[in-house]
Protein backbone atom coordinates (compact mmCIF):
# COMPACT_ATOMS: atom_id res chain seq x y z
CA UNK A 1 0.00 0.00 0.00
CA UNK A 2 1.23 3.69 -1.05
CA UNK A 3 3.07 5.36 2.23
CA UNK A 4 1.49 8.72 1.22
CA UNK A 5 -1.55 9.93 2.71
CA UNK A 6 -3.35 10.97 -0.15
CA UNK A 7 -6.60 10.82 0.40
CA UNK A 8 -8.13 13.62 -1.53
CA UNK A 9 -10.95 13.93 0.54
CA UNK A 10 -12.19 10.30 1.22
CA UNK A 11 -12.36 9.18 4.54
CA UNK A 12 -11.80 5.99 6.04
CA UNK A 13 -14.80 3.57 6.46
CA UNK A 14 -15.13 0.56 8.58
CA UNK A 15 -15.68 -2.86 6.69
CA UNK A 16 -18.91 -3.34 8.41
CA UNK A 17 -21.80 -4.79 6.41
CA UNK A 18 -24.27 -2.24 7.72
CA UNK A 19 -22.06 0.58 6.33
CA UNK A 20 -21.93 -1.28 3.16
CA UNK A 21 -25.77 -1.72 2.88
CA UNK A 22 -26.15 1.75 3.96
CA UNK A 23 -24.12 2.59 1.01
CA UNK A 24 -26.27 0.34 -1.50
CA UNK A 25 -29.24 2.31 -0.41
CA UNK A 26 -27.64 5.60 -0.79
CA UNK A 27 -26.99 4.32 -4.79
CA UNK A 28 -30.90 3.12 -5.35
CA UNK A 29 -29.23 -0.49 -5.11
CA UNK A 30 -31.98 -2.47 -3.51
CA UNK A 31 -29.07 -5.27 -2.59
CA UNK A 32 -27.05 -5.87 1.01
CA UNK A 33 -24.20 -6.99 2.17
CA UNK A 34 -23.82 -9.88 4.75
CA UNK A 35 -21.06 -11.51 6.84
CA UNK A 36 -20.11 -14.78 5.17
CA UNK A 37 -18.79 -17.20 8.27
CA UNK A 38 -18.56 -20.10 5.60
CA UNK A 39 -18.30 -21.16 1.83
CA UNK A 40 -20.43 -24.00 2.35
CA UNK A 41 -22.89 -24.73 -0.57
CA UNK A 42 -25.71 -24.83 1.90
CA UNK A 43 -24.92 -21.54 3.44
CA UNK A 44 -24.14 -20.05 0.56
CA UNK A 45 -27.25 -21.25 -1.12
CA UNK A 46 -29.16 -20.24 1.82
CA UNK A 47 -28.52 -16.04 0.59
CA UNK A 48 -29.32 -16.70 -3.11
CA UNK A 49 -29.97 -14.29 -5.39
CA UNK A 50 -26.26 -14.03 -4.07
CA UNK A 51 -24.23 -11.75 -6.85
CA UNK A 52 -20.62 -11.61 -5.97
CA UNK A 53 -18.46 -12.58 -3.40
CA UNK A 54 -16.54 -9.95 -1.56
CA UNK A 55 -12.97 -10.97 0.00
CA UNK A 56 -11.17 -8.38 2.44
CA UNK A 57 -8.34 -9.00 4.24
CA UNK A 58 -5.32 -7.11 5.36
CA UNK A 59 -2.16 -8.66 5.20
CA UNK A 60 0.49 -9.01 7.44
CA UNK A 61 3.78 -8.38 5.84
CA UNK A 62 6.85 -10.57 6.35
CA UNK A 63 5.10 -13.41 5.29
CA UNK A 64 5.50 -15.48 1.86
CA UNK A 65 4.05 -13.63 -1.00
CA UNK A 66 0.34 -13.27 -1.47
CA UNK A 67 -1.84 -13.72 -4.29
CA UNK A 68 -0.14 -16.48 -6.42
CA UNK A 69 -3.69 -16.01 -8.48
CA UNK A 70 -4.49 -19.48 -10.72
CA UNK A 71 -6.26 -17.26 -13.17
CA UNK A 72 -5.35 -15.36 -16.28
CA UNK A 73 -5.02 -11.68 -17.08
CA UNK A 74 -7.65 -10.72 -19.11
CA UNK A 75 -6.94 -7.41 -21.23
CA UNK A 76 -9.70 -7.32 -23.86
CA UNK A 77 -12.31 -7.38 -20.71
CA UNK A 78 -14.75 -5.84 -21.96
CA UNK A 79 -16.88 -5.20 -18.56
CA UNK A 80 -16.95 -2.49 -16.01
CA UNK A 81 -13.25 -2.48 -14.28
CA UNK A 82 -11.86 0.66 -12.42
CA UNK A 83 -8.19 0.80 -10.58
CA UNK A 84 -8.25 1.93 -6.88
CA UNK A 85 -6.34 5.09 -6.95
CA UNK A 86 -7.50 6.58 -3.90
CA UNK A 87 -6.56 3.89 -0.81
CA UNK A 88 -9.40 5.47 1.46
CA UNK A 89 -12.21 4.98 -1.38
CA UNK A 90 -11.02 0.97 -1.38
CA UNK A 91 -14.40 -0.10 -0.16
CA UNK A 92 -16.51 1.70 -2.34
CA UNK A 93 -14.64 1.08 -5.08
CA UNK A 94 -15.54 -2.90 -4.67
CA UNK A 95 -18.63 -2.07 -4.83
CA UNK A 96 -19.09 -0.13 -7.74
CA UNK A 97 -16.80 -2.86 -9.58
CA UNK A 98 -19.22 -5.63 -8.42
CA UNK A 99 -22.46 -3.45 -9.52
CA UNK A 100 -20.96 -2.54 -12.93
CA UNK A 101 -20.93 -6.19 -14.07
CA UNK A 102 -24.46 -7.05 -13.09
CA UNK A 103 -27.32 -6.94 -15.81
CA UNK A 104 -30.09 -5.57 -15.43
CA UNK A 105 -29.31 -3.77 -12.34
CA UNK A 106 -31.75 -1.31 -10.65
CA UNK A 107 -29.75 1.91 -9.91
CA UNK A 108 -30.52 5.05 -8.70
CA UNK A 109 -29.71 7.88 -11.35
CA UNK A 110 -26.30 9.20 -10.26
CA UNK A 111 -25.20 5.29 -10.42
CA UNK A 112 -26.64 4.71 -13.60
CA UNK A 113 -25.20 8.08 -15.20
CA UNK A 114 -21.82 7.55 -13.93
CA UNK A 115 -21.71 3.77 -15.16
CA UNK A 116 -22.62 4.91 -18.78
CA UNK A 117 -20.20 8.20 -18.88
CA UNK A 118 -17.27 6.14 -17.76
CA UNK A 119 -17.64 3.35 -20.51
CA UNK A 120 -15.05 2.67 -22.87
CA UNK A 121 -12.78 3.92 -20.50
CA UNK A 122 -9.74 2.11 -19.45
CA UNK A 123 -9.49 1.20 -16.12
CA UNK A 124 -7.24 4.22 -14.31
CA UNK A 125 -8.89 7.31 -15.90
CA UNK A 126 -12.59 5.28 -14.71
CA UNK A 127 -10.90 5.13 -11.33
CA UNK A 128 -9.95 8.74 -11.22
CA UNK A 129 -13.83 9.78 -13.20
CA UNK A 130 -15.48 7.80 -9.91
CA UNK A 131 -13.04 9.10 -7.08
CA UNK A 132 -13.69 12.68 -8.38
CA UNK A 133 -17.51 12.05 -8.04
CA UNK A 134 -18.51 14.50 -5.37
CA UNK A 135 -22.07 13.24 -4.67
CA UNK A 136 -20.18 9.36 -4.39
CA UNK A 137 -17.34 10.46 -2.20
CA UNK A 138 -20.00 12.31 -0.17
CA UNK A 139 -22.10 8.93 0.13
CA UNK A 140 -19.17 7.50 1.44
CA UNK A 141 -18.08 9.98 4.24
CA UNK A 142 -21.24 9.99 5.01
CA UNK A 143 -20.47 6.83 7.92
CA UNK A 144 -17.77 7.74 8.70
CA UNK A 145 -17.42 9.70 11.70
CA UNK A 146 -17.79 13.56 11.75
CA UNK A 147 -14.92 15.12 12.45
CA UNK A 148 -16.66 16.22 15.72
CA UNK A 149 -13.50 17.89 17.71
CA UNK A 150 -12.07 19.07 14.91
CA UNK A 151 -8.93 17.25 15.58
CA UNK A 152 -7.08 19.10 12.44
CA UNK A 153 -4.30 21.14 13.42
CA UNK A 154 -4.33 19.74 16.76
CA UNK A 155 -1.25 17.31 16.22
CA UNK A 156 -3.18 14.63 17.37
CA UNK A 157 -1.71 11.63 16.63
CA UNK A 158 -3.91 9.93 13.66
CA UNK A 159 -4.83 6.38 14.63
CA UNK A 160 -2.94 3.94 12.37
CA UNK A 161 -6.72 2.84 10.37
CA UNK A 162 -6.45 -0.99 9.42
CA UNK A 163 -6.37 -1.09 5.85
CA UNK A 164 -7.75 -3.53 4.55
CA UNK A 165 -7.72 -4.79 0.93
CA UNK A 166 -11.04 -5.47 -1.11
CA UNK A 167 -11.13 -8.26 -4.12
CA UNK A 168 -14.57 -9.10 -6.11
CA UNK A 169 -15.35 -12.39 -7.50
CA UNK A 170 -18.38 -12.87 -9.69
CA UNK A 171 -19.73 -14.17 -12.66
CA UNK A 172 -19.10 -12.11 -16.39
CA UNK A 173 -20.12 -13.88 -19.34
CA UNK A 174 -19.69 -17.05 -18.55
CA UNK A 175 -16.77 -16.98 -15.88
CA UNK A 176 -15.85 -16.59 -12.91
CA UNK A 177 -13.61 -12.83 -12.70
CA UNK A 178 -11.82 -11.58 -9.77
CA UNK A 179 -11.73 -8.28 -9.47
CA UNK A 180 -8.89 -6.13 -7.87
CA UNK A 181 -8.32 -2.15 -8.25
CA UNK A 182 -4.95 -2.66 -7.51
CA UNK A 183 -4.29 -5.36 -10.01
CA UNK A 184 -3.70 -4.36 -14.03
CA UNK A 185 -6.25 -6.10 -15.50
CA UNK A 186 -9.31 -8.54 -14.20
CA UNK A 187 -7.84 -11.49 -13.66
CA UNK A 188 -10.28 -14.57 -15.29
CA UNK A 189 -10.80 -17.82 -13.41
CA UNK A 190 -12.29 -19.99 -15.89
CA UNK A 191 -15.88 -21.15 -16.60
CA UNK A 192 -18.03 -22.38 -14.80
CA UNK A 193 -21.02 -25.35 -14.90
CA UNK A 194 -23.99 -24.05 -15.28
CA UNK A 195 -26.12 -26.27 -12.61
CA UNK A 196 -25.94 -27.09 -9.08
CA UNK A 197 -23.86 -24.02 -7.32
CA UNK A 198 -22.89 -22.78 -10.87
CA UNK A 199 -20.52 -20.37 -10.37
CA UNK A 200 -20.01 -20.82 -6.51
CA UNK A 201 -18.10 -23.64 -6.61
CA UNK A 202 -15.20 -22.32 -8.75
CA UNK A 203 -15.47 -19.00 -6.48
CA UNK A 204 -15.11 -21.20 -3.54
CA UNK A 205 -12.27 -22.88 -4.91
CA UNK A 206 -10.60 -19.93 -5.87
CA UNK A 207 -10.80 -18.23 -2.74
CA UNK A 208 -9.98 -21.32 -0.57
CA UNK A 209 -6.54 -22.00 -2.65
CA UNK A 210 -5.63 -18.11 -1.82
CA UNK A 211 -6.25 -18.25 1.89
CA UNK A 212 -4.61 -21.34 1.72
CA UNK A 213 -1.08 -19.86 0.28
CA UNK A 214 -0.57 -17.63 3.43
CA UNK A 215 1.02 -19.03 6.34
CA UNK A 216 -1.28 -19.79 9.32
CA UNK A 217 -2.06 -16.72 10.97
CA UNK A 218 -0.36 -14.49 8.57
CA UNK A 219 -3.71 -13.24 7.21
CA UNK A 220 -6.58 -11.44 8.77
CA UNK A 221 -9.82 -11.85 6.39
CA UNK A 222 -13.61 -11.47 6.10
CA UNK A 223 -15.87 -12.72 3.52
CA UNK A 224 -18.79 -10.91 2.25
CA UNK A 225 -21.58 -11.61 -0.30
CA UNK A 226 -23.62 -8.99 -2.27
CA UNK A 227 -27.19 -10.28 -2.29
CA UNK A 228 -30.83 -9.05 -2.89
CA UNK A 229 -32.23 -7.79 -0.16
CA UNK A 230 -34.41 -10.73 1.02
CA UNK A 231 -37.39 -8.59 2.82
CA UNK A 232 -39.56 -7.72 0.08
CA UNK A 233 -39.46 -11.40 -1.30
CA UNK A 234 -39.98 -12.66 1.81
CA UNK A 235 -42.79 -10.36 2.72
CA UNK A 236 -44.35 -11.75 -0.82
CA UNK A 237 -44.00 -15.46 0.11
CA UNK A 238 -45.69 -14.42 3.51
CA UNK A 239 -48.75 -13.29 1.72
CA UNK A 240 -48.39 -16.75 -0.11
CA UNK A 241 -48.38 -19.08 2.39
CA UNK A 242 -50.67 -16.99 4.45
CA UNK A 243 -53.44 -17.38 1.51
CA UNK A 244 -52.71 -20.87 1.48
CA UNK A 245 -53.05 -21.22 5.17
CA UNK A 246 -50.03 -23.44 5.88
CA UNK A 247 -49.62 -22.02 9.92
CA UNK A 248 -46.23 -24.38 9.93
CA UNK A 249 -44.33 -22.36 6.59
CA UNK A 250 -46.33 -19.10 7.86
CA UNK A 251 -44.47 -19.18 11.02
CA UNK A 252 -41.13 -19.70 9.48
CA UNK A 253 -41.13 -17.46 6.78
CA UNK A 254 -42.29 -15.03 9.73
CA UNK A 255 -39.53 -16.21 12.05
CA UNK A 256 -37.26 -15.32 8.81
CA UNK A 257 -38.63 -11.69 8.21
CA UNK A 258 -38.25 -11.07 12.36
CA UNK A 259 -34.47 -12.21 12.11
CA UNK A 260 -33.71 -10.37 9.11
CA UNK A 261 -35.43 -7.21 10.39
CA UNK A 262 -33.73 -7.31 13.57
CA UNK A 263 -30.65 -7.52 11.81
CA UNK A 264 -30.85 -4.38 9.56
CA UNK A 265 -32.42 -2.29 12.33
CA UNK A 266 -29.19 -3.00 14.67
CA UNK A 267 -27.41 -2.04 11.15
CA UNK A 268 -29.85 1.63 11.06
CA UNK A 269 -28.88 1.49 14.88
CA UNK A 270 -25.16 1.38 13.99
CA UNK A 271 -24.85 3.87 11.15
CA UNK A 272 -26.76 6.31 13.07
CA UNK A 273 -24.51 6.50 15.96
CA UNK A 274 -21.25 6.85 13.06
CA UNK A 275 -22.90 9.39 11.71
CA UNK A 276 -23.42 11.10 14.82
CA UNK A 277 -21.29 14.01 16.44
CA UNK A 278 -21.17 12.80 20.29
CA UNK A 279 -19.39 15.83 22.18
CA UNK A 280 -23.03 17.66 22.85
CA UNK A 281 -24.07 13.92 24.55
CA UNK A 282 -20.51 13.91 26.63
CA UNK A 283 -21.40 16.94 27.85
CA UNK A 284 -25.00 16.14 28.39
CA UNK A 285 -23.75 13.34 30.13
CA UNK A 286 -21.29 15.09 32.60
CA UNK A 287 -23.74 17.79 33.70
CA UNK A 288 -26.26 15.22 34.83
CA UNK A 289 -23.40 13.54 36.62
CA UNK A 290 -22.85 16.77 38.18
CA UNK A 291 -26.98 17.79 39.10
CA UNK A 292 -26.48 14.70 40.51
CA UNK A 293 -24.13 15.38 42.65
CA UNK A 294 -21.89 12.02 41.43
CA UNK A 295 -19.19 14.09 39.47
CA UNK A 296 -16.59 14.51 41.91
CA UNK A 297 -16.79 11.16 43.28
CA UNK A 298 -16.76 9.93 39.42
CA UNK A 299 -13.58 12.01 39.01
CA UNK A 300 -12.05 10.56 42.41
CA UNK A 301 -12.56 6.92 41.26
CA UNK A 302 -11.76 7.90 37.91
CA UNK A 303 -8.22 8.97 39.19
CA UNK A 304 -7.76 5.74 41.13
CA UNK A 305 -7.98 3.78 38.18
CA UNK A 306 -5.97 6.51 35.86
CA UNK A 307 -2.98 5.73 38.67
CA UNK A 308 -3.58 2.30 38.85
CA UNK A 309 -2.96 2.11 34.78
CA UNK A 310 -0.12 4.08 34.90
CA UNK A 311 1.57 2.28 37.92
CA UNK A 312 1.06 -1.08 35.98
CA UNK A 313 2.48 0.60 32.37
CA UNK A 314 5.65 1.67 34.85
CA UNK A 315 6.13 -1.66 36.61
CA UNK A 316 6.37 -3.26 32.79
CA UNK A 317 3.03 -5.50 33.02
CA UNK A 318 0.97 -6.22 30.16
CA UNK A 319 -2.26 -4.11 29.87
CA UNK A 320 -4.93 -4.76 28.18
CA UNK A 321 -6.05 -2.17 25.77
CA UNK A 322 -9.47 -0.90 26.86
CA UNK B 1 19.87 0.77 19.17
CA UNK B 2 18.39 3.91 20.00
CA UNK B 3 17.04 6.18 17.42
CA UNK B 4 16.50 10.00 17.18
CA UNK B 5 12.94 10.65 16.40
CA UNK B 6 13.49 14.41 16.33
CA UNK B 7 15.12 17.09 17.81
CA UNK B 8 15.21 21.20 18.00
CA UNK B 9 16.51 23.98 19.65
CA UNK B 10 15.20 24.76 23.06
CA UNK B 11 16.03 26.72 26.20
CA UNK B 12 15.01 25.52 29.90
CA UNK B 13 12.89 28.02 32.05
CA UNK B 14 12.29 27.46 35.66
CA UNK B 15 9.37 28.32 38.05
CA UNK B 16 11.13 30.78 40.95
CA UNK B 17 10.46 29.66 44.45
CA UNK B 18 7.68 30.76 46.29
CA UNK B 19 6.83 33.18 42.63
CA UNK B 20 4.55 32.09 39.38
CA UNK B 21 6.99 33.58 37.25
CA UNK B 22 8.84 31.41 35.10
CA UNK B 23 12.71 32.50 34.67
CA UNK B 24 14.39 30.94 31.06
CA UNK B 25 17.93 30.17 31.35
CA UNK B 26 20.01 31.42 28.58
CA UNK B 27 22.09 28.17 27.64
CA UNK B 28 21.73 26.51 23.97
CA UNK B 29 20.06 23.53 24.06
CA UNK B 30 18.09 21.18 21.98
CA UNK B 31 15.04 18.66 23.08
CA UNK B 32 15.01 15.65 21.53
CA UNK B 33 12.55 12.45 21.60
CA UNK B 34 14.33 9.22 21.52
CA UNK B 35 13.06 5.35 21.05
CA UNK B 36 15.59 4.25 23.73
CA UNK B 37 17.09 0.69 23.59
CA UNK B 38 15.03 0.15 26.51
CA UNK B 39 12.60 0.45 23.83
CA UNK B 40 10.70 3.34 25.73
CA UNK B 41 10.30 7.22 24.65
CA UNK B 42 12.71 9.15 25.76
CA UNK B 43 12.36 13.15 26.42
CA UNK B 44 15.93 14.55 27.06
CA UNK B 45 17.55 18.13 27.34
CA UNK B 46 20.77 18.91 26.07
CA UNK B 47 23.20 21.48 26.39
CA UNK B 48 24.98 22.40 23.30
CA UNK B 49 27.15 24.15 24.14
CA UNK B 50 28.57 21.33 26.59
CA UNK B 51 27.21 18.48 24.59
CA UNK B 52 25.97 17.14 28.23
CA UNK B 53 21.97 15.37 28.36
CA UNK B 54 21.36 17.49 31.13
CA UNK B 55 17.45 15.89 31.46
CA UNK B 56 16.15 12.80 30.55
CA UNK B 57 12.77 11.52 31.15
CA UNK B 58 10.76 8.04 30.27
CA UNK B 59 7.53 9.25 29.10
CA UNK B 60 4.66 6.53 28.74
CA UNK B 61 2.44 6.74 26.41
CA UNK B 62 -0.89 9.03 26.85
CA UNK B 63 1.12 10.43 30.11
CA UNK B 64 2.54 13.41 28.82
CA UNK B 65 1.49 16.40 26.98
CA UNK B 66 3.65 19.44 25.44
CA UNK B 67 1.62 22.63 25.38
CA UNK B 68 2.11 26.04 24.66
CA UNK B 69 1.69 28.59 27.85
CA UNK B 70 -0.39 31.13 26.63
CA UNK B 71 0.23 33.77 29.33
CA UNK B 72 3.87 34.03 28.30
CA UNK B 73 3.56 36.72 25.36
CA UNK B 74 6.05 37.65 23.15
CA UNK B 75 7.60 34.45 24.56
CA UNK B 76 7.61 30.75 22.78
CA UNK B 77 7.27 29.13 26.09
CA UNK B 78 6.18 26.07 26.34
CA UNK B 79 5.21 23.34 29.54
CA UNK B 80 5.72 19.59 29.57
CA UNK B 81 3.49 18.24 32.14
CA UNK B 82 2.23 15.36 33.49
CA UNK B 83 -1.05 13.29 33.88
CA UNK B 84 0.46 11.12 36.17
CA UNK B 85 2.08 13.53 38.41
CA UNK B 86 2.71 17.30 39.17
CA UNK B 87 5.98 17.71 37.15
CA UNK B 88 6.18 20.72 34.89
CA UNK B 89 8.92 21.29 32.57
CA UNK B 90 9.40 24.43 31.08
CA UNK B 91 11.16 25.27 27.49
CA UNK B 92 11.50 27.97 25.07
CA UNK B 93 12.16 27.92 21.47
CA UNK B 94 15.08 28.48 20.29
CA UNK B 95 15.59 28.47 16.83
CA UNK B 96 15.30 32.30 15.27
CA UNK B 97 12.44 31.64 13.12
CA UNK B 98 8.94 30.55 14.90
CA UNK B 99 8.25 28.99 11.08
CA UNK B 100 8.44 25.66 12.41
CA UNK B 101 7.20 25.81 15.76
CA UNK B 102 3.59 24.25 15.54
CA UNK B 103 5.23 21.53 13.43
CA UNK B 104 7.66 20.57 16.07
CA UNK B 105 5.20 21.06 18.38
CA UNK B 106 2.62 18.77 17.07
CA UNK B 107 4.91 15.79 16.27
CA UNK B 108 6.29 15.64 19.86
CA UNK B 109 2.41 15.87 21.21
CA UNK B 110 1.91 12.76 18.44
CA UNK B 111 4.81 10.69 19.36
CA UNK B 112 3.67 11.59 23.40
CA UNK B 113 0.80 10.01 22.56
CA UNK B 114 1.55 7.38 20.63
CA UNK B 115 5.93 6.12 20.27
CA UNK B 116 4.65 4.72 16.68
CA UNK B 117 3.17 8.06 15.69
CA UNK B 118 4.01 8.68 11.70
CA UNK B 119 6.08 12.39 12.00
CA UNK B 120 4.28 14.68 9.56
CA UNK B 121 6.63 17.32 8.31
CA UNK B 122 6.12 20.00 5.86
CA UNK B 123 2.54 20.29 6.46
CA UNK B 124 0.81 23.87 6.13
CA UNK B 125 0.34 24.23 10.12
CA UNK B 126 2.11 27.22 10.11
CA UNK B 127 0.13 30.60 10.71
CA UNK B 128 1.58 34.06 10.45
CA UNK B 129 3.25 34.49 13.73
CA UNK B 130 1.66 37.68 15.27
CA UNK B 131 4.80 38.90 17.39
CA UNK B 132 7.59 40.36 14.90
CA UNK B 133 10.03 41.19 17.82
CA UNK B 134 10.05 37.43 18.64
CA UNK B 135 12.60 36.86 15.89
CA UNK B 136 14.59 39.15 16.32
CA UNK B 137 15.47 38.46 20.02
CA UNK B 138 14.87 34.78 20.31
CA UNK B 139 18.24 34.10 20.44
CA UNK B 140 18.26 36.11 23.67
CA UNK B 141 16.23 34.17 26.84
CA UNK B 142 13.09 36.13 26.86
CA UNK B 143 11.90 37.78 30.09
CA UNK B 144 8.58 37.88 30.99
CA UNK B 145 6.14 38.99 33.53
CA UNK B 146 2.42 37.85 34.01
CA UNK B 147 -0.11 40.49 34.49
CA UNK B 148 -2.49 39.42 37.81
CA UNK B 149 -5.14 37.81 35.60
CA UNK B 150 -2.43 35.72 33.29
CA UNK B 151 -1.04 34.57 36.67
CA UNK B 152 -4.10 33.43 37.74
CA UNK B 153 -4.50 31.67 34.92
CA UNK B 154 -0.73 30.32 35.12
CA UNK B 155 -1.34 29.23 38.08
CA UNK B 156 -4.71 27.01 37.24
CA UNK B 157 -2.22 25.90 34.45
CA UNK B 158 0.36 24.65 37.03
CA UNK B 159 -1.95 23.42 39.46
CA UNK B 160 -4.29 21.44 36.98
CA UNK B 161 -3.00 18.30 37.75
CA UNK B 162 -3.22 19.51 41.55
CA UNK B 163 -0.46 16.63 42.63
CA UNK B 164 -2.89 13.94 41.66
CA UNK B 165 -3.32 12.31 38.78
CA UNK B 166 -5.90 13.09 35.83
CA UNK B 167 -9.87 12.07 35.74
CA UNK B 168 -10.34 11.14 32.22
CA UNK B 169 -13.95 11.22 30.53
CA UNK B 170 -13.77 7.93 29.38
CA UNK B 171 -13.10 7.02 33.12
CA UNK B 172 -16.00 8.58 33.94
CA UNK B 173 -18.67 7.94 31.60
CA UNK B 174 -19.05 4.36 32.39
CA UNK B 175 -21.96 2.15 33.21
CA UNK B 176 -20.74 2.17 37.03
CA UNK B 177 -20.97 5.63 37.23
CA UNK B 178 -23.91 6.22 35.22
CA UNK B 179 -26.64 3.36 36.04
CA UNK B 180 -27.21 4.58 39.37
CA UNK B 181 -26.86 7.88 38.45
CA UNK B 182 -30.54 7.20 35.83
CA UNK B 183 -31.59 4.90 39.06
CA UNK B 184 -31.79 7.88 41.30
CA UNK B 185 -32.39 10.56 39.55
CA UNK B 186 -34.36 9.74 36.74
CA UNK B 187 -35.42 13.08 35.79
CA UNK B 188 -32.28 13.52 34.33
CA UNK B 189 -32.65 11.11 31.70
CA UNK B 190 -35.19 13.44 29.48
CA UNK B 191 -32.30 15.89 29.13
CA UNK B 192 -30.15 13.49 27.65
CA UNK B 193 -32.47 12.66 24.89
CA UNK B 194 -31.92 15.78 23.11
CA UNK B 195 -28.47 14.78 22.48
CA UNK B 196 -29.25 11.12 20.99
CA UNK B 197 -29.15 11.13 17.27
CA UNK B 198 -31.96 12.68 15.43
CA UNK B 199 -32.35 9.43 13.08
CA UNK B 200 -32.10 6.82 15.41
CA UNK B 201 -34.26 4.07 14.27
CA UNK B 202 -35.62 3.55 18.06
CA UNK B 203 -37.53 5.64 20.20
CA UNK B 204 -34.98 6.92 23.13
CA UNK B 205 -35.43 5.15 26.47
CA UNK B 206 -32.66 4.47 29.50
CA UNK B 207 -32.12 1.05 27.51
CA UNK B 208 -31.25 2.70 24.51
CA UNK B 209 -29.08 4.87 26.01
CA UNK B 210 -27.39 2.37 28.06
CA UNK B 211 -26.66 1.12 24.21
CA UNK B 212 -25.53 3.92 23.32
CA UNK B 213 -23.05 4.55 25.93
CA UNK B 214 -21.56 1.11 25.46
CA UNK B 215 -21.40 1.45 22.17
CA UNK B 216 -18.00 1.34 20.23
CA UNK B 217 -19.43 4.52 18.36
CA UNK B 218 -19.65 6.27 21.29
CA UNK B 219 -16.59 4.78 23.47
CA UNK B 220 -14.50 5.71 20.18
CA UNK B 221 -15.96 9.43 20.37
CA UNK B 222 -14.94 9.57 24.14
CA UNK B 223 -11.50 8.45 23.57
CA UNK B 224 -10.95 11.24 20.65
CA UNK B 225 -12.32 13.91 23.00
CA UNK B 226 -10.79 13.01 25.79
CA UNK B 227 -6.89 13.10 23.83
CA UNK B 228 -8.16 16.88 22.35
CA UNK B 229 -9.29 18.16 25.42
CA UNK B 230 -5.38 17.02 27.00
CA UNK B 231 -3.72 19.21 24.49
CA UNK B 232 -5.26 22.08 26.27
CA UNK B 233 -6.50 23.21 22.81
CA UNK B 234 -10.39 23.24 22.84
CA UNK B 235 -10.87 26.64 24.03
CA UNK B 236 -13.01 27.24 20.62
CA UNK B 237 -15.14 24.01 20.93
CA UNK B 238 -16.20 24.37 24.62
CA UNK B 239 -17.49 27.81 24.01
CA UNK B 240 -20.18 26.56 22.05
CA UNK B 241 -21.10 24.36 24.92
CA UNK B 242 -21.85 27.68 26.81
CA UNK B 243 -18.18 27.39 29.06
CA UNK B 244 -15.37 29.63 29.26
CA UNK B 245 -12.92 29.41 27.00
CA UNK B 246 -10.74 28.94 29.95
CA UNK B 247 -12.74 24.93 30.06
CA UNK B 248 -10.75 24.00 26.78
CA UNK B 249 -6.91 24.14 28.46
CA UNK B 250 -7.64 20.88 30.11
CA UNK B 251 -9.31 18.02 31.60
CA UNK B 252 -9.57 19.01 35.00
CA UNK B 253 -10.33 23.01 33.50
CA UNK B 254 -12.82 21.20 31.60
CA UNK B 255 -14.66 19.38 34.50
CA UNK B 256 -13.89 22.01 37.01
CA UNK B 257 -16.52 24.17 34.88
CA UNK B 258 -18.79 21.79 34.14
CA UNK B 259 -19.46 21.39 37.94
CA UNK B 260 -20.35 25.14 37.47
CA UNK B 261 -22.46 25.00 35.12
CA UNK B 262 -24.74 22.34 36.51
CA UNK B 263 -24.75 24.28 39.78
CA UNK B 264 -25.64 27.16 37.95
CA UNK B 265 -28.49 25.40 36.87
CA UNK B 266 -27.15 25.49 33.07
CA UNK B 267 -28.17 23.52 30.29
CA UNK B 268 -26.65 24.89 27.53
CA UNK B 269 -27.83 26.38 24.05
CA UNK B 270 -25.46 23.58 22.47
CA UNK B 271 -24.53 25.30 19.08
CA UNK B 272 -23.35 22.49 15.73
Amino acid sequence: MSAEDDSSGWQLTESDPGVFSELLKTLGVPMIVDDLYSLDPDTLASLQPLHALIFLFKWIPSSADSSTSTGQYDPDFPGFFAHQVVNNACATLAVLNALGNISSLQTGPQLAELNSFTTGMDPQTRGMVITSADWLREAHNALSPPNAVSLDGLGLPRKSEDAYHFVVYLPIMGAVYELDGLKQYPVRHGPYEDHGEGWLKTAREVIENRIATYPVGALEFSLLALRDDPLPSLLTRLQEVQASGNSAATAEILSQISNEKSKQQRWAFENSLRKHNHVGLIHALLIALAKGGKLSSAQEQAKTIMRARVEKKASGEDMDED
Amino acid sequence: MSETLLAFKAGRAFRRPGTNFIDPRPEKGAITLTNGEDGLLHFTWKDRTSGNVEEDLILFPSDASFVKVSEATGGRVYVLKFSSSDQRHFFWMQDASSARDDEFVDNVNGLLDDPEYTLQWGTTSTQPQASTSAQASSSAPPAFQATPEQLAQLEALLQSAGGQTQASPPDILTPTNLTPLFASHPELIPTLFPHLPPDLPVPPSTEVLGQIINSPQFRSALASFDQALRTGLLGGLVRGLGLPEEAGTGIGPFLNAIQEQAERGGDSMETD
